[in-house]
């Protein structure tokens, strides 16, 4: 139950959609009426001051290197386990751009993947699809590694207290950005010598692979571009140290299971599928230089 | 299309329910609290929490023994911490939403969903929410394309659960508050935790042996934890979005079928059960009650 459907996607866009709708309608609803009466009424000595005084500058002009564990969320075969890191720097407090990297050290199978290598049917209708339930994992589309480069505003910051002794600063990490994924899927392939009663299959090196067993082991591999996007919550507990719980989203599209999609009899760039593609990630953040700096 | 249709239909009786609230101005000026309500705190002998002296209780009726200081006077002395926008502190809270499932790989889900709250304190509250999921709609053309992919290419079926509604009693926790500007406008808004225990109610639908199985919906107990965001249009008017994870134990169709006794309906469901956890991504707005509430200034 864990696998997210194509359309996630739209409906996170839809939410994102609807939340900035109503802000910036409110926003301009009100462009022409007076202005904020939280000035108006700051009427003491003081009135014009800064908002917050001796704030705590986290970011600007700040480098922050994090490592980090993520794994994938809603795949529909496997899913990866992914160690990494990111680096990250601050112009402004608020704004920021930074690159990150990872590669898949571990994958886990999905429920359904077990459901088809113990109960999956073969025959010639579907050799194409499943040669061999036993070697399914083996066609499933992977990702091999992850990167990509981002933008980070940070709009949002406060502090945060624990049991009322616990105290500690922390911040909402929007970003946005470009990511480049290594995707590695079952290699090109054609079923013969029918679309309905494929009993081989025509592959590089190999025209005629009995029972489509070599195309089912034969891989390619890809890199893709997407976009990627994400939010994270960071907290810091030291001038130097933090911790970031981050959520990223890169659509794109593979062959996630190695199968026919487009039943055209044919395994190639055509069965390739939209996949919501996101990944939950737990990182330490480490901030150079290690003494902060704070406003007057 | 017809999802997005579902979608549209959805959102657009939220909004319709609240067509002018939703415009509302919010302003941060004292002169939206009643100005007469706006009374110092009596001398206080506890030292408890703050915002229980800044907001007014229904017992609260030991008003000053001073006589009541100018406005202008109050503003000079509390510039440096502002009131809170809204406080929830012994307000109700009715929340109607629209909710989507974010996670089933074979049926999708659409909800609209009630929620009630009652806030002890300005930042816990208990109350209870209800999702109806059940509009009398053919559960196949609900279908995502991962079921006839999973079923031509691979001969497999899949057991498949429909949803009837889902009711929980949960606690909500709000750790986090804070404001922001939009152009001119200045909004509150918090970040709250939610979880709790309840039931759900679902039944399979028959697809291994459809001829001979029909289910009726089961109760189920299930669980929930999520978090969410609330933003404050007026001082009791929100628009909150949050993501909830419910999750129950559930029993699916048995995939093998008993060619001897096609019609023993013990033998329909499978032995074990399955541990669901539905992720969904919810929309709705929330009216608190009473509409207006006083603040008791500190001296």
């Amino acid at each position: 139950m864990m696998t997210l459907v194509p359309q996630t996607l739209l409906r996170i866009g839809l939410v994102a959609a609807l939340a900035v709708g109503l802000l910036l309608g409110e926003g301009l609803h009100s462009a022409a009426s007076s202005a904020s009466a939280q000035e108006v009424h700051v009427s003491g000595p003081l009135a014009g001051a800064d908002a917050v005084k001796k704030l705590r500058l986290w970011r600007e002009m700040r480098l922050h290197v994090e490592p980090f564990f993520a794994f994938t969320i809603g795949d529909e075969y496997s899913r990866s386990l992914i160690v990494g890191g990111e680096l990250r720097f601050h112009f402004l407090d608020w704004l920021g751009i930074g690159g990150w990297g990872g590669y898949s050290v571990a994958k886990l199978d999905t429920n359904l993947t077990k459901e088809v290598e113990s109960k999956g049917v073969t025959t010639n209708a579907n050799r194409l699809d499943l040669p061999d339930r036993r070697e399914f994992t083996q066609q499933v589309g992977r990702i091999n590694w992850w990167s990509g480069v981002e933008l980070h505003f940070v709009p949002f910051r406060g502090k945060l207290a624990m049991f009322q002794k616990v105290f500690f600063d922390a911040d909402l990490d929007v970003f946005v950005g470009a990511a480049f994924v290594g995707v590695e899927e079952r290699a090109n392939a054609v079923g013969q010598p029918s679309l309905s009663d494929v009993s081989f299959c025509e592959i590089a090196g190999n025209p005629n692979d009995a029972g489509c067993l070599e195309s089912q082991q034969a891989r390619s591999k890809r890199t893709a571009i997407a976009p990627s996007f994400g939010i994270a919550f960071s907290a810091f507990f030291h001038d130097f140290l933090g911790i970031a719980l981050r959520w990223r989203g890169i659509p794109f599209k593979y062959n996630t299971g190695g199968t026919d999609n487009n039943k055209d009899g044919v395994i190639d760039s055509n069965d390739r599928i939209r996949q919501f593609n996101n990944m939950f990630s737990v990182g330490l953040i480490f901030v150079l230089p290690p003494k902060i700096k704070t406003t007057d | 299309m017809r999802e997005f249709g579902g979608i549209s239909l959805l959102i657009a009786a939220l909004f319709m329910a609240f067509p002018t609230a939703a415009r509302a101005q919010m302003e941060f000026s004292l002169d939206e609290v009643d100005e007469g309500d706006s009374k110092p705190a009596k001398e206080s002998e506890d030292q408890g929490d703050l915002i229980d002296q800044l907001a007014a209780s229904d017992d609260a009726e030991g008003g000053p023994t001073e006589p009541m200081p100018q406005r202008e006077e109050i503003a000079e002395e509390i510039y440096a911490v502002q009131q809170i926008y809204a406080l929830r502190l012994k307000r109700f809270e009715l929340a109607p939403s629209v909710a989507f499932t974010l996670n089933d790989p074979y049926l999708k889900h659409y909800g609209l969903g009630l929620a009630g709250n009652y806030w002890f304190t300005n930042v816990l509250a208990v109350g209870i929410n209800f999702i109806w999921y059940d509009w009398g709609t053919n559960p196949f053309e609900r279908g995502t394309d991962l079921v006839p992919r999973i079923q031509n290419q691979f001969r497999l079926g899949v057991p498949i659960n429909d949803w009837q509604f889902g009711l929980w009693a949960n606690f909500t926790y709000v750790p986090f508050y804070g404001k922001f500007k939009v152009r001119k406008k200045i909004f509150q808004w918090d970040s709250y935790l939610i979880g709790g225990v309840g039931l759900m109610r679902t039944k399979p639908i028959a697809v291994f042996d459809p001829e001979f199985r029909s289910f009726d919906w089961r109760t189920n107990i299930a669980f929930n934890v999520g978090a969410g965001l609330r933003i404050f249009l007026t001082r009791y008017l929100t628009f909150f979005t949050e993501f909830r994870a419910y999750m129950w134990p559930d029993q699916f169709e048995n995939t093998a079928v008993d060619p001897g006794a096609p019609e023993d309906s013990s033998t329909w469901l499978q032995s074990g059960s399955t541990f669901v956890a539905n992720t969904s991504i919810q929309l709705g707005f929330t009216l608190f009650l009473p509409i207006k509430f006083e603040y008791r200034l500190p001296k």
